[in-house]
């Protein structure tokens, strides 16, 4: 124990010595002055704060605590044992002010701050182009700063040009030059104004030559358009293009919609025909193409083979795989009861049958997993009566008879929600701060060889899956870090993980991310799944309505990983997926099971283009929650797909190989 | 003679309808950790029952953990601390009324026990972060009207037990890994003073326990407490008493504290600030609360599925208990000092429960079952 830990401060044993002189005395009221506080940013006033005695007598030297709180606009003020009240952002803020009192009666006066926006100091225009070219609309825009060099955005900057016959302003704050000539630009709030010099040019194209990388595709394909921009002689200049679309669907009751970039990348999202224009001042190009429709070619029937009930509790996930034996085996784990794990025989995924149990202290076995020999399997364990938690490995080589190898809680009693298997190593997240990745060889004797967490301050991890020695966690509001665990790329070893790369999305809800390496174009993406739940909880007795959905990134170039797609199935959400080949396996909570058609380049929304090829919702009317399909997740094994269902087990669907027709 | 029995039985009948009607009635809440759940139990002096069972939280695929829960002083609404969060806890307020959400506000990690300042009327809640990296922690001061945390004091490794002395004026928790008792002023909002638990000789000179070491400190089993099992030479000494509980006396200056680790007892005086007694117990102590005429001390063993009770005076235990679960947890005594309603978690699947212990007899008298992993416990109100 250290000296200036135990020194009683004599600032406070002052304070309860004036707080026991007065508390001697009744009270009836607090008064505090002024009633409501308007300030500058930088000034300050000390509230008054007193009371009365039952006598009507104002108590002396009456002690208060102060203390504040942020309200509208993030208003902020500092406030002191004295009650001198010091602005420091503008908005509004509330000081709140007490009088203890140890038999209860305390006092308390909520004083409201308004703190006034500083002064404008200046208005800085963002990246102001140097000249343009006529007929081409240039949008322009500018900051405002006030003294505290604060982001006025909620103020609106008026932009006029000095010549409107040169050049002039939309409403929305595009200049268009009309004539080549040079013009000053003004912006202006209240009495603060700014200004930069233009030149117009005449635009020289004259000509546009538009051409498609194909001319006819699918709903769903990226399109390539290029346009090329030619003067009065024929020559190519450099110029800016504009790319628009109008499309006509083959069905009545459809709209031709699509997305198409800047770079003229175009995705249509139903079949139809397509003009796409190319506009660079005056002059435009036309060029259409025909879309035929995706689901005639990939929509299959999903057909259910056989269920493995599970209905006196939930189900959490799942793993199939082929034994040593040659069978094929599933495990799943339990949530929220009593701590099982149940293996099937799924060699007839007709007849899944239950051929062992295990049972750990734990209340939820979020996670299970097997390595690829097929011989050991690993549980995690949260909700442990003994607080230890931590992982089980259980020899599964003969999964009618699963015995425990071991178990390892060091570094992981916080509870472990989620983990990997790779290359005899567990990856096993701890308490939701970080993985530890710990070494199996000997699976009698595991031993913790390394970490990898979040900087971040207030970082949660959620997951983590490991493919070629590569990491892929995802951390809420961190989104997805891909990580060098043993692969080389970036010097990794599962001792010391070296971070590659990471992207962030703007929800925060970060709940899964699985690779993709796209064989059809040569692209790596990253599909980063969402788990929101803001409609609220449903647990017992009725469906619970999830939201969330998949974010695709194109992280072909690992320095700028960029969304580029998404999937969502409106009304429900996603929770864990799997994909094998092209073809994306979502387990989407209460819309069920969906199958992706992911080939090719992805761009857009996924499923508006008529990518998905079937769906199977696992409505069971026996289950623990009865007709309330929460599918957790898929896997695709042997030409059937697992999956598991939150209310009612495990379940084997097989997608047909024929077409359906409409 | 006929006319005189019925006159008689109808006499009784009236009467047992006066005594059944003037019967005092005892609510508690209490938490179900693995359960995202809290339950209303009444007890009518025989029987407790589940009056109701509210859900918690807002994610129905992940367990939160309720934990801590505390009752306003003036009975409107509940307070209860959420453990996990991404990563940070919750703590959420519930009207009495309706027992539904009306507000939360975001606390530090693990959340847990809590109590409220009838001299200030702000809330005190530990950061326990039970599965943290070796640590100081803090404990959150809440303003509950407006629901904001107000400012984190920083006390010692994995804080819990958070209670207010009668005056309201201190705030008291343990900081389990550190073996250090925190005194912290409720209105100046600081840590006043701090008090080494250990016997003395057993900490090292070079203790570094408040200073960041590289300790996972989480390569404990916390709740057996088996300090021999954690091999951690290199690491900062850790606690042979491993306190998990502080009560203040409700008349005295005194407090006690459950040394969980050291399987007692410990009696200190808070006007000198010192360790006066150190009493042998059961296994395990994990919460202790002391009845409000302040003559039994009420003390749960974790580690025996058991309930102390013990004569404050004599500082003898007059009676073990032994609950209908494995795993004891909470203590909250009615206002009478009738009653003692004991939390047990129970094991895996199992529910959990509240075991009711008549104080005169000390005898469990009735058994509510609740949620998996019950935990905390806080009397709310007497009825008749």
């Amino acid at each position: 124990m250290t000296p200036n830990r135990l020194l009683i401060k004599p600032t406070l044993t002052l304070l309860s010595l004036v707080f026991a002189l007065t508390f001697s005395f009744g009270q009836s009221d607090i008064t505090v002055m002024p009633e409501k506080v308007s300030l500058d940013v930088g000034e300050s006033t000390t509230l008054k704060a007193s009371i009365k005695g039952d006598d009507g007598k104002v108590v002396e030297d009456a002690q208060f605590l102060f203390f504040t709180r942020r309200r509208k606009g993030g208003g902020a003020v500092e406030v002191d044992s004295t009650g001198l009240v010091t602005a420091k952002l503008p908005g509004e803020a509330i000081v709140i002010v007490i009088y203890p009192h140890p038999d209860g009666k305390y006092l308390r006066a909520n004083i409201p701050v308004s703190i006034a926006y500083p002064a404008l100091s200046r208005i800085e225009f963002n990246e102001p182009p140097q000249n343009i070219l006529t007929d081409i609309p240039t949008a322009i825009s500018a900051t405002i700063l006030d003294k505290m060099d604060l982001d006025r955005n909620d103020l609106e900057i008026s932009f006029s040009s000095s010549d409107p016959k040169i050049a002039s302003f939309d409403a929305f704050n595009n200049l268009t030059g009309h004539q080549p000539g040079k013009i000053t630009i003004m912006a202006k709030v209240e009495d603060i104004t700014a200004k930069f010099d233009i030149k117009i040019e005449k635009n020289p194209v004259e000509d546009i030559q538009l051409t498609a990388s194909v001319d006819e595709a699918l709903s769903g394909d990226v399109i390539n358009f290029e346009a090329q921009t030619m003067d009065k002689s024929g020559k190519m200049v450099k110029a800016p293009v504009t790319f628009t679309f109008q499309g006509k669907s083959a069905e009545q009751s459809e709209f031709a919609g699509g997305l198409i970039k800047p770079d003229g990348r175009f995705v249509a999202y139903q079949p139809g025909v397509y003009t796409i224009t190319a506009v660079c001042g005056k002059n435009s190009a036309q060029k259409v193409v025909r879309i035929g429709d995706r689901q005639e070619v990939i929509k299959r029937d999903i057909q259910l083979v056989g269920k493995g009930s599970v209905t006196d509790k939930h189900t959490s996930d799942l793993w199939v795989w082929e034994g040593v034996d040659g069978r094929d085996y599933a495990v799943t784990g339990t949530w929220g009861a009593d701590g099982e794990a149940f293996f099937w025989d799924v060699t007839d995924p007709a007849n899944m049958t239950p051929i062992d149990t295990v049972k750990v202290d734990a209340r939820t076995v979020n996670d299970v997993k097997v390595s690829e020999d097929g011989r050991i399997c690993i549980i995690s364990r949260e909700g442990a009566s003994n607080r230890k938690n931590g992982i089980i490995i259980f020899d599964v080589s003969d999964p009618t008879n699963v015995w425990k190898i071991s178990e390892y809680s060091d570094g992981l009693t916080g509870g472990v929600h989620n983990l990997f298997i790779y290359d005899n190593h567990v990856f096993a997240l701890s308490n939701a701060e970080r993985y530890d990745i710990i070494n199996i060889e000997d699976p009698a004797a595991p031993y913790k060889v390394g970490e990898y967490e979040i900087p971040t301050p207030g970082h949660s991890i959620h997951d983590v899956w490991v493919v070629d020695g590569i990491a892929y966690s995802s951390n809420w509001h961190d989104g997805v870090h891909i990580v060098d665990v043993g692969n080389g790329i970036a010097g990794g070893t599962p001792a010391k993980p070296v971070l590659i790369t990471s992207f962030t999305y703007p929800s925060g809800w970060n709940h899964a991310a699985f690779p993709f390496f796209s064989k059809s174009t040569g692209k790596f993406y990253v599909i980063a799944g969402d788990e929101a739940f803001p409609y609220g909880l449903h647990v017992k007795d009725n469906p619970v309505i999830a939201a969330g959905w998949l974010h695709v990134f194109d992280v072909t170039d690992m320095e700028n990983p960029v969304e580029v797609a998404k999937y969502e199935v409106e009304g429900a959400g996603s929770h864990n997926f799997w994909i094998e080949g092209e073809t994306l396996y979502v387990a989407n909570y209460n819309a069920g099971l969906r199958v992706v058609d992911i080939s090719g380049e992805l761009l857009g929304d996924l499923r508006a283009q008529g990518r998905e090829m079937g769906w199977f919702i696992s409505t069971d009317p026996k289950g623990y929650v009865p007709n309330a399909a929460f599918t957790w997740g898929p896997q695709p094994h042997k030409g059937h797909i697992f999956f598991s269902d939150w209310n009612s087990g495990l379940w084997s669907v097989k997608m047909e190989e024929k077409r359906l027709k409409n | 003679m006929k006319k005189l029995i019925l006159q008689l039985s109808f006499l009784v009948f009236l009467m047992i309808g006066t005594i059944q009607s003037n019967a005092q009635e005892y609510y508690v809440y209490v938490t179900a950790e693995s359960e995202d759940e809290v339950a209303v139990i009444k007890f009518d002096g025989k029987k407790a029952t589940v009056e109701e069972r509210i859900v918690v939280g807002t994610k129905p695929a992940e367990i939160e953990g309720p934990h801590g829960i505390t009752v306003g002083p003036e009975g409107k609404y509940w307070y209860l601390s959420m453990a996990h969060g991404t990563p940070y806890g919750q703590l959420v307020k519930y009207s009495t009324e309706t027992n539904e959400p009306v507000a939360t506000t975001e606390l530090g990690i693990f959340p847990a026990s809590m109590q409220i300042s009838k001299a200030n009327g702000l809330l005190y809640v530990v950061n326990f972060n039970l599965h943290g990296r070796m640590l100081p922690s803090s404990v959150s001061v809440v303003d509950p009207e407006l629901m904001f945390e107000i400012k984190k004091i920083t006390t010692g490794a994995m804080p819990h037990g958070s209670r207010i002395s009668p005056d309201g004026l201190h705030q008291y928790s343990v900081a389990m890994m550190s073996g250090e008792l925190f005194e912290i002023s409720t209105l100046g909002l600081e840590v006043s003073r701090v008090l080494d638990l250990e016997p003395p000789g057993t900490r090292p000179k070079e203790d570094k326990s408040q200073k960041e070491a590289k300790v996972d400190h989480s390569k404990m089993d916390h709740s057996q407490m088996d300090h021999s099992q954690m091999g951690h030479e290199e690491m900062m000494h850790h606690s042979i008493v491993k306190p998990t509980w502080v009560i203040p006396h409700p008349s005295l200056s005194r407090a006690y504290v459950a040394g969980n680790g050291s399987n007692e007892l410990i009696e200190i005086d808070t006007k000198k600030w010192k360790v006066t007694h150190r009493m042998s117990c059961g296994k395990g102590p994990y919460n202790v609360e002391i009845s409000p005429n302040g003559k039994l001390l009420v003390v749960t063993y974790k580690s025996e599925g058991a309930t102390g009770i013990w004569d404050i005076a004599t500082r003898e235990e007059l009676a073990k208990v032994t609950n209908s679960r494995k795993v004891s947890h909470g203590v909250a005594i009615s206002p009478d000092s009738k009653y003692a309603f004991i939390s047990v978690e129970g094991k895996n699947g199992e529910p959990g429960s509240v075991d009711v212990i008549d104080l005169t007899t000390f005898e469990r008298v009735a058994v509510a079952e609740v949620g998996k992993q019950a935990g905390g416990i806080v009397f709310w109100k007497m009825m008749k």
